[in-house]
């Protein structure tokens, strides 16, 4: 408090940060709960949201339970067991991670469509793959690895000095899991799966794809607005999903304290653990080697298919579909997804350790209130924020800011969190000696955040940076609403592509997106020396 | 007779220089509780004066107040005649060395050294010089492009020192910077640092909770307990004349007797303990009443022991020896007397046998502390 007073520096960056997140994050939700106003009567007694809810709470429910079952196992076999194929496994992994999730739905329609390849080409059958039952197959694979990430995260933290020590006592490999391991990762694995049903909630693009009359929130709320110009309609459908979401995600900080998100990072687990069955070992190598198909055969689909004439009825090598996608506008769009996701990272990663700093080091007071408004986003479907910024900024007066700028904007502070945590938690690993060494050697507060904790938050980041970049070029549900036919980027592109049944194009495009994405982490890889584990190094 | 108690005049004393650092009616509460609880002294200019006391009595709070890390709650805090509550830390000019050294591990040994300098925007030739010169001062000379991550932890110490020094602050602040050191070398840097302050004449407070190192560093100790100054002044008075049973205790080994006065009398007063009693002087300070209940405070080195039947000067207490222990240096006994453990500690136990069974241990009345209460 008195710091603030004898440092106007720290006092100016803390008012440019209260400023920017009540503008950017609060103000537009705010705008979204209060554009319906009497509207709300007619949306409940209209009736049309208890279906779209039942139904999403159901596919939530489906969805996050096979998600996690998967990511479970193929977690414990990565921590746990001494199974062969490790990295292979790990990129496996990692893969879904850097592609839009709505592109399984798209590989899903080319396999299993009315002319898909498997279910026409091999069996000449044109079943509906539409709905209940393709929305749960097409998630538990485009969320498993997510669940995945968070599992092993979880699992990986947990002592293994106290599962020697089980072992040491006499207990069997089983017996270790069941009463050391798990009841010690319980929060966290509650908090993991809490988090993957808030993923399968707020996912837009595959019920979009392939729920055909299958509605959910989020696609009840985009078919009011683009199907029915229904703003009132759409933001009281929005609200109801932000509520659900906020609900778990407010269960999931109560189990958690607010800590894991997925970041694109890596960790090494040196302790060894003790050794399960090798029965199990291989159990769980069959496991996430079909796991492996699985992903190989999505994400295949899509490579062979952005590079044929018409998969799967012709198989001639093209690169038309590359050229399609890099010329004129198409072109401008995957322009515009680089410019947009490197300008959005950069703001993002230094926007939030600027606050990261201010809110773990500071002490002033209402630093809890502004920590929690940086961490919300977390909790905001994407479509609720696109609806958001859409509501809030498509304002007359504001005519003269690019709508690309917009997207930009929205991208930053929807991925806020990431680099957030990332800092704070970075900066809670520096002990604050250091930055009272530089005040005792005569460098004010910003001062000594500039020469001394901002190199050794390196890592933090990076993480930061890589994982924003990432998000931002394969959101699809942030853009749809804010996007203009001069500021389209790849992922609605895919999307439009898909709808029309394009799929050369529209696969081509997703190749490059996913690419775009590998590249920017594997860069960030390779700059900072593997700090960012992408494989085999870690093993 | 033993040899003479030295007089307070002939103690190794301060002089009595001008107050550098006062503290007054300083207070700092954390929540509820009063981590620093309304203290005050003052350190005298160019002294080694340590803060001593054990962990939780508010001895690092208080200095990091000085430094400007907390913001006191209550009080003033002095330095060099200004008062500088209201400075922001980074313009105190009170380096500090810290536990961990916080050495910044991104910047090379002359990169440290060199950081303070930069910031005060000293001019290039001179910051080259000062660095060096003051790397060479604390014996790293050839270290100066090396990583903090290289160096081993004395070095590391040394590193962090110079750091501080090369800005000739006004005052240098150590917040227990031998602690993470291994015993030796403890000792060794201990030496390194008191001559270091006694060539720069330079006020040092410095912050332990390893009364060995206080004794042997400071010009003046203030013991701290439970956010409170529970007595400050030279080693020899601390150590010689506690004002508390707490300060005696926690200051070395010691034998701390209940008794009751009988008799005060010119300067001497008569104390009853148990079935015995003994005549001892009155410290200064303190005054005694007749039927009052006091301690005597007797250290282990300043007893004798005899086999039963010697001849010994001042009163001999019968005991019996109940376990000893060779400590190399000295040879500690636990001697039973009337039912209480008295602990007697015997130089050069390679020059006799060791004593065992019953025994005469030797009170010189002249080496008893009186503690009032």
């Amino acid at each position: 408090m008195r710091s603030l007073q004898r440092e106007p520096g720290l006092l100016l960056a803390l008012l440019a940060v209260i400023v920017l997140v009540c503008v950017f994050i609060l103000y537009p939700q705010i705008r979204v709960i209060i554009t319906p106003g009497t509207g709300y009567i007619d949306f409940l007694s209209g009736g049309t949201w208890i279906r779209s809810t039942s139904q999403s709470i159901q596919v939530m429910v489906l969805s996050t339970t096979t998600a996690v079952l998967l990511g479970f196992v193929f977690a414990y076999a990565m921590v746990y067991t001494d199974m062969p194929w490790k990295p292979f496994f790990r990129l496996i992994g990692i893969l879904p991670l850097l592609s839009p999730p709505f592109v399984v739905a798209a590989s899903y329609l080319i396999l299993f469509g009315p002319r898909g390849l498997i279910t026409y080409g091999i069996f000449g059958q044109t079943i509906s793959v539409f709905g209940l039952g393709g929305i749960w197959g097409v998630q538990t694979i485009a969320f498993f690895p997510f669940a995945y990430q968070l599992i092993a995260d979880v699992l990986s933290r947990s002592d293994a000095r106290l599962e020697q020590a089980a072992r040491n006592l006499g207990a069997g490999p089983w017996q270790v899991f069941r009463s050391v391991t798990l009841p010690l990762s319980r929060p966290g694995l509650g908090a993991a799966i809490l988090t993957t049903a808030i993923y399968v909630l707020e996912d837009f693009g595959n019920p979009a794809l392939i729920g055909g009359t299958f509605t959910v929130l989020p696609t009840q709320a985009y078919g009011l607005i683009s199907g029915f110009g229904d703003l009132p309609g759409a933001t009281a459908v929005s609200t109801l999903l932000l509520a659900l979401a906020l609900i778990l995600y407010v269960a999931k900080i109560r189990l958690d304290g607010g800590r894991s998100f997925i970041t694109v990072s890596g960790r090494a687990s040196s302790m060894p653990r003790p050794p399960v069955p090798v029965v199990l070992t291989w159990a769980c190598f069959v496991a996430c080697l079909l796991l492996a198909v699985v992903i190989l055969t999505v994400y295949g689909t899509l490579l062979v298919s952005a590079l044929t004439l018409n998969f799967p009825n012709n198989l001639s090598f093209t690169t038309k579909h590359f050229e399609y996608i890099t010329s004129d506008v198409n072109g401008t769009a995957l322009q515009n997804t680089l410019i947009f996701g490197v300008v959005a990272a950069a703001f993002s990663a230094v926007f939030a350790l600027v606050a990261g700093w201010l809110v773990e080091r500071g002490s002033w007071p209402g630093r809890r209130v502004l920590d929690f408004l940086l961490i919300m986003p977390a909790a905001i479907p994407g479509l609720f924020f696109g609806i958001g910024y859409a509501t809030a900024f498509n304002e007359a007066w504001l005519d003269w800011l690019d709508r690309g700028v917009l997207i930009i904007i929205s991208m930053i502070f929807w991925n806020i969190p990431v680099g957030y945590q990332a800092a704070v938690a970075g900066l809670r690993q520096i002990d604050r000696t250091m930055d009272e060494a530089a005040t005792s050697l005569g460098a004010s507060s910003l001062r000594g955040f500039r020469d001394v904790l901002i190199p050794m938050l390196g890592g933090s980041i990076s993480v930061g940076f890589v994982t924003t970049f990432v998000r931002a070029v394969t959101t699809l549900s942030v853009v749809i609403f804010l996007f203009t036919s001069g500021t389209t980027v790849a992922t609605i592109r895919i999307f439009q592509l898909v709808n029309d049944l394009n799929w050369g194009r529209a696969t081509a495009f997703t190749v490059a997106d996913i690419g775009m994405a590998i590249l920017a982490l594997g860069g960030i890889a390779l700059l900072s020396r593997g700090r960012i584990a992408l494989g085999a190094a870690r093993a | 007779m033993g040899p003479p108690v030295p007089s307070p005049s002939a103690l190794p004393s301060l002089d009595a220089g001008a107050v550098h650092l006062r503290l007054a009616h300083v207070t700092k509460r954390f929540g509820d509780t009063a981590a620093v609880d309304d203290i005050s002294f003052d350190v005298p200019r160019g002294s080694f004066a340590t803060l001593l006391g054990p962990s939780g009595c508010g001895k690092t709070t208080t200095l990091r107040m000085i430094a400007g890390f907390y913001d006191p709650d209550a009080g003033d805090i002095v330095l060099g005649g200004r008062r500088i509550n209201e400075l922001p830390a980074h313009r105190r000019g009170t380096a500090m060395v810290f536990q961990d050294y916080a050495l910044f591990p991104h910047m090379t040994v002359r990169g440290n050294v060199s950081y303070g300098l930069r910031l005060a925007k000293v001019a290039k030739d001179e910051l080259a010089r000062r660095v060096n010169e003051t790397l060479d001062f604390v014996g790293l000379g050839k270290l100066g492009d090396r990583w903090p991550n290289q160096l081993s932890g004395g070095q590391q110490q040394r590193v962090a020192v110079a750091r501080a020094l090369v800005l000739r602050p006004e005052i240098l602040l150590l917040d227990e910077p031998l602690s993470n050191l291994d015993a030796k070398l403890r000792v060794q840097l201990r030496w390194e640092l008191r001559t270091l302050q006694q060539q720069l004449k330079m006020t040092f407070v410095y912050v332990t909770h390893d009364q060995d190192e206080a004794l042997s560093l400071s010009d003046w100790i203030a013991v701290m307990n439970a956010g409170k100054v529970e007595q400050h002044g030279a080693p020899w008075e601390i150590y010689y004349r506690p004002k508390t049973a707490f300060l005696a205790d926690f200051v070395g080994a010691v034998n701390l007797v209940p008794g009751t006065v009988r008799e005060v009398r010119g300067g001497q007063a008569t104390v009853q303990f148990g079935e015995r009693s003994v005549t001892v002087p009155v410290p200064a300070d303190t005054s005694l009443r007749e039927g009052g209940e006091v301690k005597l405070c007797v250290r282990p080195e300043a007893l004798g022991l005899a086999p039963r039947g010697a001849t010994t000067d001042g009163a001999a207490l019968p005991g019996t020896v109940a376990r000893k222990a060779f400590l190399g240096d000295l040879m500690r006994y636990w001697v039973t007397i009337d039912g209480r453990e008295w602990i007697v500690d015997q130089p050069d136990p390679g020059a006799s046998t060791p004593l065992d069974g019953e025994v005469l241990v030797q009170v010189r009345p002249e080496r008893v502390h009186v503690i009032a209460g």
